[in-house]
């Protein structure tokens, strides 16, 4: 349906590009204000990000939390709701994962890792359940509650890491680590590319047929477009903010989970550095369509592998994949507004 | 004792004053702030550069203003003549100048995390002679800084000039009713501009207060997330400034206590999590009471 009435692909992809075009060319003025060469700068990053197998692992390995936080703001979004509330999720889920993980050390992994996941994806969905029903049921606006949640989320896990679950011995503030058989497989050792990527490649082409093919998935979207019009066609706006809340925060904690059986098998302060906003500005970027948020997540997950590699290789520092993403969020909403899903489904 | 807890309190009231009464502005105005801590953060950097540079805490004062202004029109400008999203600009601008600030302390001045140039050179407190020696008085009125007094006049003249002055029924009708303000001839895209440009330059020196008027040094994480509280305080004050101060002095509160707390064994990380505890409160009350005013009118 889409389809047909959307202008020619080739336009559709400059324009989805243009907010990074932009955000690379002020990356540029940044860089070549501190005296580097930007040129350089940008190829050093793509070998880096792509240049052989081991890269590449690199790559995929810092696109996997992406992948399901661009995925949790992408569902929800799509629906209409901009729940930033990721980020909190993200952590609540690792924190879940981790205390699962390392009470069942000596359960076989094939029941530890589900265990652990399933825990992630609860609590992570039940954080959300409070923002939904107050959207759904009084108009309260989400993005602010969303985003004070992820400060609780994030405190909470914080007192829990420096007291009740703090490592016995440990000096730095972490739980103590899973049991081997909770972690996930590594797919190339001895990269540390895990199974975890798979998972979630797996989810975002599932929801990828979901929005295209099912009528859930099409309901969800005719929510997002038009609430007044779902309803008076017989497709409750109120059910479908608050399922889709939900399930982006099942995403955003099975995300968190991942992170800790496959990547840190523990739960360390400072968790993430801000994979929930970066999944924002991936879900805006992509506009929301499962190839999109793929890309984009492999895009910023190379952002933020070469740019470790660079601040080693070539004294930039790693920040200028921060002021990259911030400057991705600040575009990809601007000129076209809030509302493009809206009039290009008008147009 | 309880003088040095008060003392303290307003202290850690000030920036959060600052900032909250430049949001409120700034929401009054028709834009919802979310970059108020990027603007605090940079304002707090130039502050101790200019004071250490020059040694004059003024023209520290007056570029920490200047560039959270400078800050706060740019992201004014994307959301209102891009016309994109106010939320997810201010998320990306705090996410962008925050990495900027990083940036720039490790390729500008060679420091990871915290900068600390020397001779930098403080706000000044300013003793009340008599007052001084009265137990709770003088914790809470002497020995205080210029920002603070700024920052607490700043709450009924801003109240005067939103209630009393043309130019403040302008920004009301901004917020209010754009189209009509466009009616009667006058640029609301404007008028909103400024309101963000006012809000950036409070933040700048929220974020000076903290550098150069409690620690003498920056450090990439001496905003802490208030410019979150403040919008926090400006939620919780609604449109009212005298409501947004008592916000801004619970959070005040907070903040001192939590230093205190800790020594008696309750967790600071649970203390911090109050503000945001409140603004959900808040929103949800209000809710609850505008859903309840539409039943009302429908009857």
């Amino acid at each position: 349906m889409t389809r047909a009435f959307s202008s020619a692909p080739l336009g559709r992809a400059l324009q989805a590009a243009a907010p990074f075009v932009l955000a690379v060319a002020i990356g540029a003025i940044v860089l070549a204000a501190t005296g580097h060469e930007p040129l350089s700068v940008y190829r050093l990053m793509i070998v880096e990000a792509f240049g052989d197998e081991r890269r590449i692992a690199a790559t995929l390995t810092a696109a996997t939390p992406l992948l399901l936080t661009g995925l949790a703001a992408a569902i929800a979004f799509r629906a209409g709701i901009f729940n930033v509330g990721a980020e909190g999720c993200f952590y609540l889920g690792g924190m879940a994962a981790a205390i699962v993980g390392y009470a069942l050390s000596d359960w076989p992994g094939a029941l530890s890792i589900p265990l652990a996941l399933l825990a992630a994806s609860l609590v992570g969905g039940v954080w959300l359940i409070g923002p939904g029903l107050l959207r759904a049921r009084f108009g309260v606006d989400e993005v602010v509650t969303t985003l004070m949640l992820n400060f609780i989320a994030i405190d909470l896990t914080s007192w829990l890491v420096n007291g009740p679950l703090l490592a016995r011995g440990s000096a730095n503030s972490a739980t103590p680590p899973i049991g081997a058989s909770a972690e996930l497989p590594r797919l190339l050792p001895p990269s540390t590319l895990h199974l975890g990527f798979l998972i979630s490649l797996a989810l975002v082409i599932g929801y990828g047929f979901w929005s295209r093919i099912s009528v859930a998935g099409f309901r969800s979207r005719l929510v997002g477009l038009n609430p007044r019009f779902s309803r008076a066609v017989g497709i409750e706006p109120m059910r479908v903010f608050l399922s889709m809340m939900v399930a982006s925060g099942v995403i955003g904690g099975l995300a968190g989970g991942i992170h800790t059986l496959g990547l840190v098998h523990r739960f360390v302060a400072g968790f993430s550095p801000g994979y929930g906003f970066t999944g924002v500005a991936i879900a805006l970027l992509a506009r929301n369509s499962a190839i999109g948020v793929a890309l984009a997540a492999i895009l910023f997950g190379a952002l933020s592998s070469a740019g470790a590699n660079i601040q080693l290789f070539s004294n930039v520092p790693i920040e200028i994949v921060e002021i990259l993403q911030g400057a991705v969020m600040i575009f990809a909403v601007a000129q076209l507004g809030f509302g493009w899903a809206r009039r290009r489904a008008a147009a | 004792m309880i003088d040095l807890f008060l003392h303290a309190a307003i202290l850690m009231t000030t920036p959060i004053l600052l900032a909250a009464i430049g949001g409120l502005v700034n929401r009054i105005g028709g834009i919802v702030n979310l970059g108020l801590e990027s603007m605090m953060l940079a304002g707090a950097l130039v502050a101790v550069e200019v004071s250490s540079a020059t040694g004059s805490v003024s023209l520290a004062l007056v570029a920490a203003a200047a560039i959270g202004a400078l800050v706060g029109l740019a992201m004014t400008l994307v959301i209102t003549r891009l016309r994109a999203n106010e939320i997810i600009v201010g998320l990306g601008f705090s996410v962008a100048v925050a990495g900027l600030v990083r940036f720039l302390l490790k390729s500008a001045y060679g420091v990871s995390g915290t900068y600390s140039p020397p001779g930098v050179a403080m706000l000044p407190r300013i003793d009340i002679p008599v007052l001084d020696s009265v137990p709770i008085l003088g914790a809470v009125f002497s020995r205080q800084d210029p920002l603070t007094w700024l920052a607490w006049a700043l709450v009924p003249v801003v109240g005067f000039a939103l209630a009393r002055t043309r130019w403040g029924l302008r920004l009301r009708a901004t917020g209010a009713a754009e189209t009509t303000v466009r009616a009667v001839g006058l640029a609301p895209l404007t008028i909103r501009d400024a309101s963000t440009v006012f809000a950036g330059a409070l933040a700048g020196l929220a974020g000076a207060h903290l550098s150069i008027g409690v620690v003498g040094l920056f450090n990439e994480g001496i905003t802490g997330g208030r410019g979150f509280i403040a919008l926090a305080a400006f939620y919780f004050g609604r449109s009212s400034p005298a409501r947004t101060a008592l916000g801004a002095l619970l959070f005040g509160f907070f903040d001192a206590a939590q230093i205190r707390l800790q020594g008696h064994g309750v967790p600071a990380e649970l203390v911090q999590t109050l503000p945001y505890i409140i603004v959900i409160v808040v929103l949800t009350g209000l809710g609850v009471a505008d859903r309840r005013a539409a039943r009302e009118r429908a009857l």
